[in-house]
């Protein structure tokens, strides 16, 4: 075998402890166990009340628990469920919309101050008029997912468009180019990037959403269990939600993340070669 | 019959503020001959740059006319290809991909457009970079591709803004001198417009000296030095003259400049 890297602070044992210690995977696995330990010995030390705070060896054990007999897979399938079509539809329809928005000014005047009023308005104070008019469904979470991701897309899609170099469309102008040339060569593939960031900004605002609808009104979903569980004081199954939504949002981020470096990698990593 | 005319030509812009219109150029007259090299010189604001993007289409002329070969511009054709200053380069596209984009516009059926980028590539020097995004060049790197691209869709008549105007003083005389190598090959019409006194006579076979307020051709002035010209040439008693001729012209340009900053305080 042989060792290809260069060694540097290698320690009498002969293992390079100190740069170990530097790498990111390492720190920051280090800082989850560090917050393990300290969740489970505090409760021990008296530090914090067990019944508020519970552990995760509680935690565990509500969890085996959880998905053995609490019906956890239907819970799963309504929120999920709820979100997806809600994310669908907004990007669907956002995306676009955006577009249209972004190329025309006089749309862009018209709309823009409903869409503003929208856009300040916090989503739950409609969540009533909304369970007025659809019930308490599956219905009135999907609009409220819709509406939590409908407004980022829309937003990033206008300033996608808008930000695309103008000295783009004017060199595309100056090779003859139509129409759907300066849209599918130049505004498309130019707004891209602000369009996922979109994607990303509404994938936790309709996470978000999902869950505090559910919370109010609804009679099955992830919020409602965690609501179910918060009343009757037991902290130990309502962390297993709340760690199964941070879970699934965390990956979520991290998939849309992915694409975006993989569609931005022409803007993000830089390096000068050299040469006139 | 001279491959462009232009025929009393006014440009003018709708002012920002809205208050009426902004007059660019006012009057211009030239004729240019099937493969010239005219470099169009002067300062910030003379218009040289409306002229050439309304001799490209991009821009309308207020009153008067622009032909190319006997016929009226009135957009951008196939027959002109322009360079710009900013080099304009899709950033999210290769080297290869961005030569190839004029193509693609002009529905390219001649050959296999891939092919012929390629070519282009190397005929600018960057064989080798092809696969490069646009960030992972230097500047003049970047013009390279942009001179690559209006070559490549073959025009008759080859168009540049100030293209090495966002270069720094060494790379613009090896582009310059680049430039006249590849020019040299098939030697088409093409139009230069530079602030740079040295690079409009380097260059040229004639330099149109514009002035401003409003922006208007002063003076066509025939460069006599023979081809091909190397960097030595900038020093021979001829070319200083033209440098002499042309800054005198533009001095009084400068003491304009001051008259009217005086006169707006």
């Amino acid at each position: 075998m042989t060792d290809t890297a260069i060694p540097q602070s290698r320690t009498a044992s002969g293992f390079p402890f100190r740069e170990w210690l530097g790498r990111r995977k390492v720190v920051s696995t280090i800082s989850v166990l560090v917050f393990f330990v300290i969740w489970e010995v505090a409760p021990w030390i008296g530090l914090v009340d067990p019944a508020l705070t519970s552990r995760p060896s509680l935690v565990y054990v509500a969890a085996v628990d959880v998905v053995a007999n609490d019906n956890l897979g239907r819970h799963i399938y309504v929120s999920l469920l709820e979100f997806s079509w809600g994310f669908f539809l907004a990007v669907l329809t956002g995306v676009p919309f955006g577009f249209l928005l972004g190329v025309s000014r006089r749309v862009r005047y018209f709309i823009d101050p409903p869409l503003m009023a929208l856009y300040a308005t916090p989503r739950l104070t409609l969540l009533p008029i909304i369970t007025l008019w659809l019930g308490i469904g599956m219905e009135s979470k999907v609009v409220v997912v819709y509406i939590g991701t409908f407004i980022p897309v829309v937003i990033n899609s206008v300033a996608g468009i808008r930000g695309v170099d103008k000295s783009l469309t004017r060199l595309a102008h100056s090779f003859c180019a139509t129409r759907n040339d300066i849209f599918f060569k130049i505004l498309l593939p130019g707004s891209l990037p602000a369009v996922m960031l979109g994607l990303r900004l509404g994938l936790g605002r309709g996470l978000l959403g999902v869950i505090v609808a559910e919370m109010f009104v609804a009679q099955e979903g992830i919020g409602y269990q965690i609501v179910a569980y918060g009343s009757s004081f037991r902290v130990d199954y309502l962390l297993v939600y709340t760690l199964l939504v941070s879970f699934f949002g965390y990956a979520c981020t991290i998939l849309i993340r992915r694409i975006e470096e993989r569609l931005d990698s022409w803007r993000t990593s830089s390096q000068w070669t050299g040469g006139v | 019959m001279s491959h462009i005319v232009i025929d009393q030509v006014n440009i003018a812009y709708d002012k920002p503020d809205g208050g009426g219109q902004f007059v660019a150029v006012d009057g211009a007259e030239l004729t240019v001959e099937q493969g010239t090299f005219v470099t169009i010189v002067g300062p910030s604001g003379c218009g040289k740059s409306s002229l050439l993007m309304a001799i490209d289409g991009l821009v309308p002329v207020a009153s008067g006319n622009i032909s190319v070969n006997g016929t009226k511009v009135s957009g951008p054709g196939h027959d002109r290809a322009m360079v710009f200053q900013e080099f304009s380069l899709l950033p999210w596209r290769t080297v290869v991909d961005n030569v190839r984009f004029g193509l693609e516009l002009h529905r390219w059926t001649k050959d296999d457009p891939d092919e012929r980028s390629r070519r282009f590539i190397r005929l600018v020097g960057l064989g080798g970079f092809e696969d490069y995004h646009p960030h992972q060049l230097s500047g003049g790197m970047r013009q390279r591709v942009g001179i690559a691209r209006a070559l490549a869709v073959e025009p008759e008549i080859l168009l540049m803004d100030e293209p090495f105007g966002a270069l720094d003083a060494q790379t613009r005389e090896v582009m310059g001198n680049e430039l006249l190598r590849i020019w040299e090959q098939d030697k088409k019409t093409a139009l230069f417009v530079t602030h740079s006194i040295d690079e409009a006579i380097f260059l040229g076979d004639v330099v149109v000296v514009m002035g401003k307020n409003p922006g208007h051709i002063k003076e066509v002035i025939q460069v006599d030095i023979s081809r091909p010209r190397n960097t030595e040439v900038t020093d021979a008693p001829e070319f200083t003259g033209y440098r002499r001729q042309i800054r005198d012209l533009l001095s009084d340009e400068i003491d304009d400049i001051r008259l009217v900053e005086g006169a707006d305080d």
